[in-house]
């Protein structure tokens, strides 16, 4: 019981901060990154790959590349790390050359791609199989396995908080502003000097990074990883979250995180088997696919919106009649 | 030797189906200027809808036209009550395609729930192998290319010749100055989507003949090589995506005999992402179309 609950809050955890990044993206900046998870699965597989240690261990029943044995923070550092170069490459394809909509589509072409390179290319990081054994970290420092899940809990909701605020700082900032200027005015921010590709290129690496860390996070604890975790259509789990949280909104998108995610996998758990095998997953991606949908046309603006940002020109400041953060619905069609 | 025209062989197979995919998306994106990223999905549920035909003890060609109808039919459903409502109420652009990818794992999810997750055949007649050179043919397979053949023709036809390809062509350009000529652009992108539907659909069925066995995820992992081949053309360019169609299959088909046959989506993506950096237009798309530069909205 206890391993379920630490588990449960591990993988909030998670949620959380791999929606927050998403949310940078989409949200704030309004990329449409469907290979998110993709950058999630590059976090996990270089912590997993770090932390194995050189791929004859363990009998060498598993093939991979670069297999070290890294001490606790380093490779779920690198995992960020590996994913914010990843979207930085991606970044340099899509992001520059393409308007929004073919950037969905790459996208989309990348995260369906991903998973079959790693499904054929078994000796880079064992296949279809995927990894196991991966050792947790600082497991040693613990008597108990209970004492050493919760640790790993406290862990998880560090690092949240520590992403928080770096989100808040961001989001808060002039920055923040011209990322939303960015997402909803592209046009006006690059007439005001702001450099649009910069910006975008920024939020999709901070983005990234996040969802590096988030992998490396929960493949440390759950110490399995494989292509059946990083499935393309993943992404439009974490898309629901912060569309039904709402887009824009840290904190509303913590609270879909904590809403979609972990109700939907925990609820299925407790229904009783009907059906044919595999008919309840089915079920529960309609679910998601329709909730997606029915916010996006209901309530747009999740349940908690994004707040307005107002700002009232100072006498003889002429430069501030425009503000930055004017919404979608003031804009020419 | 044997090899690399073998494989051109099963090269100018995909190519034809893809021909078809290609066109149906990138008409539709074109004219309506919506993503439908259920395309794919749709192809799968048209391909299954041939099935039930063909278990029901019908003839190919009809299953084939059944198979085309329920494209039509699915794309026209999801174009008027699912898409154009939420372009009417002002849904931007970024939001739009979350509509599109929400709507595609719905129906590749409805497929899985209604269907199973096995894979699925078609009862068929045995087929007879035909050599050329040293490309080897079943009377399908020609059956198919003749099939994309005479669909290229007719989509020439149509929008060279015909008011209302010309129409479409007009709307694709520019839809407000459609309008203003006279066009009735909301019955023009209707047709879009059936027309294009029609020809989802066709490829789905075709596409499960030629592989013979599918499951719920086969149109959706062919999706990605439409929508490359689409971009290698330029996108809302009908011709380009034939050629386009035709380059990708051909390309894709051989490097697979060389390498392995689960990469034909890897070349194609690698085809992809060449395109983005060297020509983002595509072979035939006007310069800039792609960029940033002239973002349109989706008109319904």
């Amino acid at each position: 019981m206890s391993l379920y609950i630490t588990t449960l809050l591990v993988y909030v955890g998670v949620d959380v901060m791999a929606c927050w990044g998403l949310n940078l993206q989409f949200g704030i900046t309004g990329i449409n990154n469907f290979a998110f998870i993709v950058f999630q699965a590059a976090g996990a597989y270089t912590a997993a790959v770090l932390s194995l240690g050189p791929q004859s261990g363990n009998g060498g029943f598993q093939q991979y590349l670069f297999g070290a044995s890294l001490p606790f923070p380093i490779p779920i550092l690198m995992g960020g790390v590996i994913a914010g170069v990843l979207s930085l490459l991606i970044g340099l394809i899509t992001l520059h050359r393409l308007r929004s909509d073919y950037q969905a589509m790459v996208m989309l072409v990348i995260a369906v791609i991903g998973t079959i390179v790693v499904e054929n290319l078994g000796s880079f990081l064992n296949g279809s199989a995927g990894l196991a054994l991966i050792p947790q970290p600082f497991v040693n420092n613990f008597s108990s396995p209970v004492d050493y899940q919760w640790a790993f809990v406290a862990f998880t909701a560090v690092a949240c908080l520590v992403v928080y605020f770096f989100l808040h700082r961001i989001t808060s900032s002039p920055l923040g502003r011209a990322l939303r200027a960015v997402r909803d005015h592209e046009f006006a921010a690059a007439a005001l000097g702001k450099d649009v590709a910069r910006l975008r290129m920024f939020s999709f690496v901070v983005g990234g990074v996040l969802a590096g860390l988030s992998g490396g996070i929960l493949v440390s604890f759950i110490t399995a990883w494989s292509p059946g975790s990083w499935l393309y259509v993943e992404t439009l789990v974490l898309l629901t979250a912060v569309i039904v949280g709402g887009t824009g909104n840290n904190f509303g998108v913590m609270l879909g995180a904590l809403l979609v995610p972990v109700v939907f996998n925990e609820v299925t758990r407790y229904l009783p088997q009907f059906g044919r095998p595999g008919l309840i997953d089915a079920l529960q991606w309609i679910m998601i696919g329709s909730l997606a949908l029915l916010f996006l046309w209901f309530r747009p603006q999740g349940i908690v919106p994004e707040r307005r940002r107002r700002f009232r020109a100072p006498d003889a400041a002429p430069e501030a009649k425009l503000p930055p953060g004017t919404p979608a619905a003031a804009e020419p069609q | 030797m044997h090899t690399l025209l073998l494989s051109i062989g099963f090269g100018l197979v995909t190519a034809s189906i893809l021909a078809i995919a290609a066109v149906g998306f990138t008409l539709q994106f074109g004219v309506s200027n919506m993503l439908n990223l259920a395309y794919g999905d749709v192809m799968t549920a048209s391909a299954f809808a041939g099935y039930l035909v063909n278990k029901a003890g019908a003839p190919l060609a009809v299953c084939v036209l059944a198979a085309a109808a329920a494209g039509a039919v699915i794309s026209v459903l999801l174009h008027r009550y699912i898409y154009r409502p939420f372009v009417r109420r002002g849904t931007r652009l970024f939001g739009l395609v979350v509509v599109a990818l929400s709507v595609a794992v719905i129906i590749q999810n409805a497929l899985l729930a209604g269907f199973g997750a096995t894979f699925f055949s078609y009862q068929l007649s045995p087929d007879h192998a035909v050599n050329f050179a040293d490309m080897s043919f079943t009377v399908r397979q020609l059956i198919i290319m003749g099939i994309a053949v005479a669909v290229m023709l007719a989509i020439n036809t149509l929008l060279r010749r015909s008011r209302l390809g010309k129409a479409m062509r007009a709307t694709s350009g520019n839809a407000t100055l459609a309008r203003a000529c006279g066009i009735n652009t909301s019955r023009v992108i209707d047709t879009a989507w059936l027309i294009a539907g029609a020809l989802c659909g066709l490829a789905g069925v075709l596409l499960v003949l030629n592989t013979s066995s599918f499951q719920s995820t086969t149109g959706n992992d062919f999706l990605v090589l439409t929508i490359a081949a689409a971009m290698l053309g330029g996108v809302g360019q009908a011709y380009g995506a034939m050629i386009g169609a035709v380059a990708l299959g051909v390309i894709t088909e051989v490097a697979a005999a060389y390498t392995r046959s689960s990469f034909k989506e890897v070349i194609a993506f690698v085809v992809l992402v060449a395109i983005v950096l060297i020509r983002p237009q595509g072979l035939f798309g006007p310069p800039g179309s792609t960029t940033t530069v002239t973002e349109k909205e989706a008109v319904a």
